[in-house]
Formats: C-alpha cells, sequence, structure tokens
C-alpha cells in the first residue's frame, strides 16, 4: 500500500484521560491502517474506546500518544487554524444525532462547511448542495428547517453536509443508530455507494453487526485495545 | 470564516434566541440611552446655556483686587491703560483685546413708546465698548434675528420708521432700503460731542467750535431750535414733551444753506443742554444691548407693566429711546450745563453688552466720562475683553494675566464656575452612564454564558466541520457586536426622542421663566456613533469571557455526550 492510498496510518495509540484525579486509559497501544476507499467498521462493548479511536481519527482529539498519521499529516503537529482546515477539507462527519444546527435550514446546513473557506464560488456551492439533496431524494427541501423532518431525512441531510466539499474520508459514529431497519439499510446503502463511487474511505463506529458486516473490514475493541480484526488489512 | 456567513449565522442565532437577546439588550439600551442623553444635556448646557450667557472663549479682566475687611480693594496697580491692553493682547492664545469703560456719569433713559405704546424711564449705565469687539456678534445676531413678521413688511416698501421694514430692510426717504444695522455701530459715530477748552476729544478729533470734529472738517453740523414748549429744564424731565426732541427741528439760522425745516434723513435735533433750545442735528447714539435683556423683560417685567411679550430681538431694530447724559432720578445736583440730552438707537446685540444696561461706542462714553467726570474719569478703563484663539487656551491665558496683575472679572469668574460645575455635572453623569453599561456587561456576560453552555453541540459540531477556535469566538463576539449595535442605536434613538420631549415640555412649560433656552439639548454629529461605538465596545467586552470559554469548548468531549 503506497503512502498516497493510506488514509490513516495509527500505531502505537493510547489516549488517557483524567477522571476523579485517576487516569483512565481510554485507548491502548492501538495500531491501525485504513486505506483509501476502504471501508472499517469499529465494534465493540460501550467503554471500549470506540467512540475516542473515532474523534482522533476524525482530528477532533489530539492529546494522543504514539502516532497518527491521516492521509500523511500527523495530526498532533498541526496548529489549531491549519487543523481545522485539514478537517474541513478532508474529513467529513456524520452522526448518530444527526446534529444538525436547528437555527438553520436544511440549504443552510449542507452548505456549512463552506462557511469555513473553500475555493468554491458561491453559485457554486449552493448547486453542489442542492445536487446532493436531491442524489438523497430532498431536492425540494432545501428551504425547509430541520425540526419538520424525520430521522431518516435528517440524517441524509447531515451526509449530504458531510459530502459537500468531497471529503476523501467519512468517519460515521453509528449512522444508523437512530433509524428503523428501513431506513438504516438505506443510509448504509448510500454511505457504500459513496465509498465506492468517489473512493472514500469510511470509517464508521456501529454496534450493529449487519452494519458492521457490510464493511471491508472490522475491527473490534475491547478496553481500549483491539483483540479482533476481521477482513482485509 | 466568511463575512456573510458571520453575519448570517449571527443573524440565525439572534433569531433563534431573540427573547434573551432582547433582555440582555436592555441594559445596553439604558446605559447608552443615558450616555447620549447626558452627553447632549452637557453639551447643549454648554451651547445653549453657558456660552449663550458668557461665551467661552471670552473673558473679562480686571485690575487684581484683595480681601481688606469684607471689600474688595485695588492696590497700587497700574491703570487699565492702552499699553497693558497691548500687553495683554500680546498674550500667548489671546486673538485681540480692546479696553472697556463703563460711564461714571448718571444718566436717565426713557422710551419705547414705538414699540409698547408708553414710555419706560429708568436710571441708565452705559459701557463703553469697541465696534470691533462686537462686529461679528451684531452682524450674527443681526442676521439670526432679522425675521419680522408679516405684520411689519404689510406696508410693503412704504415706511415711516426702520420698523415698518422687512428683514435687513431700513426706512429710508419714506421707502424701505437695504440696511446693513451692524454698520451703524462705530467708534465715532455721527453724533455731536460738544466740547469746551482742555475737553477731551475722541482720538481724530479736535475741538472746534464748540463741538468735536474730525481735522479738516469744514462744514459745521446743522444747528437746530427746540420747539417752544421743549425749551426748559422742566420740560424735558418727565412728560411727553420730550418726545418732542426727535421731531424735525427748524433750522433759523441757515447753516449751510439747509432748508429750514428739517434735520434731515435719520436725523433729529438734539438739546445742548436742558435750559436751551438750541441744539445739533446729528443722528442717535447706535446703542447695543444684550439679548438676555429682552428675556428679562419678557418673565419678568412684561406682565407687571401690562405689557405685552416682545416676541423677537428683531422687532427692537430700530428703536429709537431717548437718554440724558449727567442727569439723574435719583440725583439733581449735576450741573446742567454741562448734560446732553440726545437719542439712541438699537442698530444690535451682543453678548458683551451690560445685562441691565446699554453698550455705546466707547469713545463716547469715554467722552462723556471725561466731560461730565474730568478727564480723569476718561483715562483708564474699567476691564479689557480678549477672545483667545480656543477654549483650550483660557486656562493658561488666565495664568498669564495674572502674571501681569490682572484677574478675571466677577462675570468671567461666574462663567468659568458655571462651566466646571456643568463640566463636573456632565461627567458625573456620563460615569452614571458607564456604570450602568458595566453592569449591562455583566448581565451580557451571563446570558453568553448561558447561551454558550447552551449552544456547546452547535459549537462542536462547527469545529467538527472546520471552524477554528478563533472563528468560534468571532461568532460569538459577532452576536454580542450585533447585540451592542442595535442595543445603541435604541438607546441613541430613545434619548434623541426623550431630549426632545423633554425641549418641548420646557418650551410649553417653562415659557416665562427668565433665560430658559429654546432647548436644553445638542447632539453632536459624533454623539450617536460615540453611543454605538461603546455600545458595541460593553457587550464585546462582557462576552470575552464566554467567547473565551466556547472556543475552549473541546469539540470531541462535547459530542461524546449523550
Amino acid at each position: 500500500m503506497t503512502a498516497a492510498a493510506i488514509a490513516i496510518d495509527a500505531s502505537g495509540l493510547s489516549r488517557t484521560f483524567i477522571a476523579d484525579q485517576r487516569p483512565v486509559h481510554a485507548l491502548r497501544e492501538v495500531s491501525l491502517r485504513v486505506a483509501a476507499g476502504e471501508s472499517v467498521a469499529i465494534v465493540g462493548r460501550s467503554g471500549a474506546g470506540k467512540s475516542t479511536l473515532l474523534n482522533l481519527i476524525g482530528a477532533l482529539d489530539r492529546g494522543y500518544q504514539g502516532s497518527l498519521r491521516v492521509f500523511g499529516e500527523e495530526v498532533r503537529a498541526m496548529p489549531d487554524r491549519a487543523l481545522s482546515r485539514f478537517r474541513n477539507r478532508q474529513i467529513g462527519f456524520v452522526f448518530q444525532a444527526f446534529n444538525l444546527l436547528p437555527n438553520l435550514s436544511v440549504g443552510q446546513n449542507v452548505l456549512l462547511p463552506a462557511s469555513f473557506g473553500t475555493e468554491l464560488g458561491h453559485g457554486e456551492r449552493v448547486e453542489r448542495a442542492r445536487y446532493l439533496l436531491g442524489e438523497f431524494g430532498l431536492a425540494d427541501r432545501f428551504g425547509q428547517m430541520p425540526a419538520q423532518m424525520s430521522g431518516g431525512e435528517r440524517q441524509r441531510v447531515a451526509i449530504a453536509r458531510a459530502l459537500l466539499l468531497q471529503p476523501p474520508l467519512l468517519v460515521c459514529d453509528e449512522p444508523t443508530g437512530s433509524l428503523d431497519g428501513e431506513t438504516a439499510a438505506h443510509i448504509l446503502g448510500v454511505l457504500h455507494g459513496i465509498q465506492r463511487t468517489h473512493g472514500t474511505a469510511l470509517v464508521l463506529v456501529t454496534h450493529d453487526p449487519q452494519v458492521a458486516q457490510s464493511c471491508d473490514r472490522v475491527v473490534r475493541l475491547d478496553k481500549g485495545r483491539v483483540v479482533d480484526a476481521v477482513g482485509a488489512a | 470564516m466568511r463575512l456573510g456567513r458571520l453575519l448570517s449565522l449571527v443573524a440565525s442565532n439572534l433569531r433563534s434566541a431573540w427573547v434573551r437577546a432582547a433582555l440582555a439588550m436592555v441594559g445596553i439600551v439604558v446605559g447608552t440611552g443615558l450616555l447620549t442623553f447626558f452627553i447632549g444635556l452637557g453639551q447643549g448646557l454648554r451651547e445653549k446655556v453657558l456660552e449663550r450667557i458668557f461665551p467661552v472663549n471670552q473673558l473679562e479682566l480686571e485690575p487684581r483686587a484683595v480681601q481688606i475687611f469684607g471689600t474688595e480693594q485695588i492696590l497700587g496697580q497700574e491703570p487699565l491703560d492702552d499699553a497693558r491692553v497691548r500687553q495683554v493682547a500680546g498674550l500667548p492664545g489671546v486673538v485681540r483685546a480692546f479696553g472697556k469703560q463703563k460711564s461714571s456719569f448718571p444718566a436717565r433713559l426713557w422710551g419705547g413708546k414705538e414699540l409698547l405704546g408708553y414710555n419706560l424711564f429708568t436710571e441708565a449705565f452705559f459701557d463703553g465698548i469697541p465696534a470691533a469687539v462686537v462686529r461679528g456678534e451684531l452682524e450674527e445676531l443681526e442676521g439670526v434675528s432679522a425675521k419680522r413678521g408679516p405684520s411689519a413688511i404689510a406696508n410693503g416698501d412704504r415706511c415711516e420708521l426702520d420698523l415698518d421694514c422687512a428683514a435687513g430692510m431700513g426706512c429710508g426717504d419714506g421707502v424701505c432700503v437695504p440696511i446693513v444695522w451692524a454698520d451703524r455701530f462705530v467708534e465715532v459715530p455721527e453724533v455731536v460731542l460738544p466740547c469746551g477748552d482742555g475737553d477731551r476729544c475722541p482720538q481724530g478729533t479736535t475741538c472746534q467750535q464748540g463741538r468735536c470734529a474730525k481735522a479738516g472738517e469744514s462744514a459745521p453740523p446743522q444747528r437746530c431750535v427746540l420747539p417752544a414748549a421743549a425749551g426748559t429744564g422742566r420740560d424735558l424731565q418727565f412728560d411727553r414733551e420730550v418726545g418732542e426732541l426727535a421731531q424735525p427741528c427748524a433750522d433759523p439760522l441757515g447753516f449751510c444753506g439747509m432748508p429750514a425745516t428739517t434735520c434731515g434723513e435719520g436725523r433729529y435735533c438734539a438739546a445742548d443742554h436742558p435750559e436751551t433750545r438750541l441744539g445739533w442735528c446729528e443722528r442717535p447714539l447706535p446703542a447695543v444691548i444684550n439679548p438676555l435683556l429682552l428675556e428679562v423683560f419678557n418673565s419678568d417685567m412684561a406682565r407687571s407693566l401690562g405689557a405685552a411679550p416682545i416676541g423677537s430681538l428683531a422687532v427692537l431694530f430700530g428703536v429709537r429711546f431717548h437718554v440724558a447724559l449727567g442727569d439723574s432720578y435719583f440725583s439733581k445736583d449735576a450741573d446742567k450745563h454741562r448734560q446732553q440730552f440726545k437719542q439712541a438707537i438699537v442698530v444690535g446685540f451682543s453678548r458683551k453688552a451690560p445685562e441691565l444696561g446699554v453698550a455705546l461706542p466707547r469713545e463716547v462714553v469715554r467722552h462723556f466720562n471725561a466731560r461730565l467726570k474730568g478727564n480723569a474719569a476718561a483715562q483708564a478703563y474699567d476691564t479689557i475683553l480678549l477672545d483667545t484663539a480656543s477654549n483650550q487656551d483660557v486656562p493658561q491665558v488666565i495664568v498669564e494675566a495674572e502674571k501681569l496683575g490682572l484677574q478675571l472679572s466677577r462675570k468671567s469668574r461666574a462663567a468659568r464656575t458655571f462651566g466646571t460645575v456643568v463640566l463636573v455635572t456632565s461627567l458625573a453623569l456620563v460615569l452614571l452612564a458607564a456604570v450602568v453599561l458595566a453592569v449591562a456587561a455583566v448581565q451580557i456576560a451571563q446570558t453568553f454564558a448561558m447561551l454558550v453552555h447552551e449552544r456547546r453541540r452547535e459549537i462542536a459540531v462547527l469545529r467538527a466541520r472546520g471552524a477554528a477556535r478563533i472563528d468560534i469566538a468571532v461568532l460569538v463576539l459577532g452576536e454580542a457586536a450585533a447585540i451592542g449595535a442595535l442595543g445603541g442605536l435604541c438607546g441613541g434613538g430613545a434619548a434623541i426622542g426623550v431630549a426632545e420631549l423633554v425641549d418641548r415640555a420646557a418650551a410649553r412649560f417653562l415659557a416665562d421663566v427668565p433665560l430658559v433656552p429654546q432647548g436644553f439639548f445638542v447632539f453632536p454629529m459624533w454623539a450617536v456613533p460615540l453611543a454605538l461605538a461603546v455600545a458595541i465596545a460593553f457587550t464585546v467586552a462582557g462576552a470575552l469571557a464566554p467567547a473565551r470559554r466556547a472556543m475552549r469548548l473541546d469539540p470531541a468531549a462535547v459530542l461524546a455526550e449523550s
């Protein structure tokens, strides 16, 4: 696997928090490589360190030990502004709770990543947002508020927001956790479609075995360690 | 973050929390409202009250006095002569300086019939001031005041008096002609100043045939004779016959070949002294009065005299009155042969004129001081009037003047005291507004702390989607600035509105109170922008700590919250 084809390269990754003046080791010596265009499911029981790993991979948390390179960039070494720009361009997030901004319309939510610097002109951004919403069957919902939508629709809006700047890495935290089976299957299909169509690396945390099985690889965490990895590495 | 996007986010956030934003804004509105209100009031008091009564950059100096047994005594001072005036004029920051001489002789004054329907009689006091010192003010007040009502111009161009003519017009040969009143106040007016051997004449004139005349002036003034009924001293005291002095008089001696019936346009027959029927044809003495006199008359005197208040200064232009120089209602021991009976005409208004008196050309007062009280009374000035280049020069000029043995006159001291009181009061009130704003800033801090706490998930999402810490801080501070700007505009606007109401109420309910200005407020151009800037500064300051907390939020920890 060439350096350019590697989306995530974690080596000896540890994360320790202080709780009640005691260290809590959320991740211990985790090593993980994810190739561009690969989908990886991270599974494990609650408290196993799944979300901690996802936050590190998503460059939201820099307080780790070891090495973490995302598209060749050592996350810890980047100053806040550069890291924010990196997140903006390279990583798309999809959350279990959708996390749409309630004060903004659907269109404004989708356009949110473009607020923080992009070469795209206003017209091009809006056109792309409309295209994405159209792809997800929400073409006529551009001006609606998120509160007027169902859970599945909101999640599709969240995915559209994550894809606006066409990031090469999509990080999803229980993307189907709040959805019914049919909607969950649809959303999963959308995510894998993106992965295949755009060569986007997909890392998702899930408790759902079916979701995990849909990925190229499944990484199981327990007590902060990788205990099992199924699939091609 | 892009500015347009920032504004859009700020607007949507404020819309979603408008009740809380409005509540947070209340303190800012009150604070900036008070600030603007007090700025307007302070500036108004300075411009409409203080500078109207005592112009700040105009000082009056007098010889330094010391208190001895409760009385002010001037000890060992050199007289205030032209040399001292030049010395003061040379002080740094002084634009010009003039000597002022008060009348040291008694005088009576009566007139006003043409305006009030009957004559008023009073003891008179004169200040002699140079024409140059009031010239600008005369022109300014003439320009502002010369707006006569429709009744004054009802007769078209025909007139008998200046009062019959419209603004800027005077009566000449029965028709209205353009007139500049200020031009009539000149240092040596066309007035016959009688003199005898040893009497002092104004500079540039000498005593020729019993009157002061310019060197080389050949034609003597027209001699006239008074009506027979007015030819005795008794008649000239109180009764209406004195009014006849103003009527055209004969020229029985045929001086200068003038027609033997009149003194000519704008002239009248002035009595030489009470016991003669002879007089000189001359123009009335140009008189300047203090505009405050009109307010004192309207507020304190008109009602008790049963007279209607005088609407504006404009109607006083051209009003004539009689003066008996050297005579008094209180004392009858004056030398009748040195007295003079003349007319005076109001040619303008100046704050340098005495509040209860009349300003005449300095050389006229000086001449009669010498004639009626001896040359010594005309030697020195009583005070020195000076203008400074700016208000900032005033303190230094006072210090330098003290080195010359001079001090501020009572009037100037009162002005400075009043000015200081206004300044200190204004500052205290502005400080009060600042305290209100500080309290408002604390309220803003609390509100934004709550907003940041409530929106921490949104902030975390923004961070996840590419917002840098500084973007989050700018967003929070932008919301604060928007609240500040809106609050500042509301506060400033409300202050101006309340000030307008106060002014209207004052105009309605305080109309009879003397010296009450037409308005108490003056809002400088910078008042509302300043209120806006202060409001933004205080709200942004209040939001600094919440913004700091917001930018330091750990997005991973917040997003991990269920």
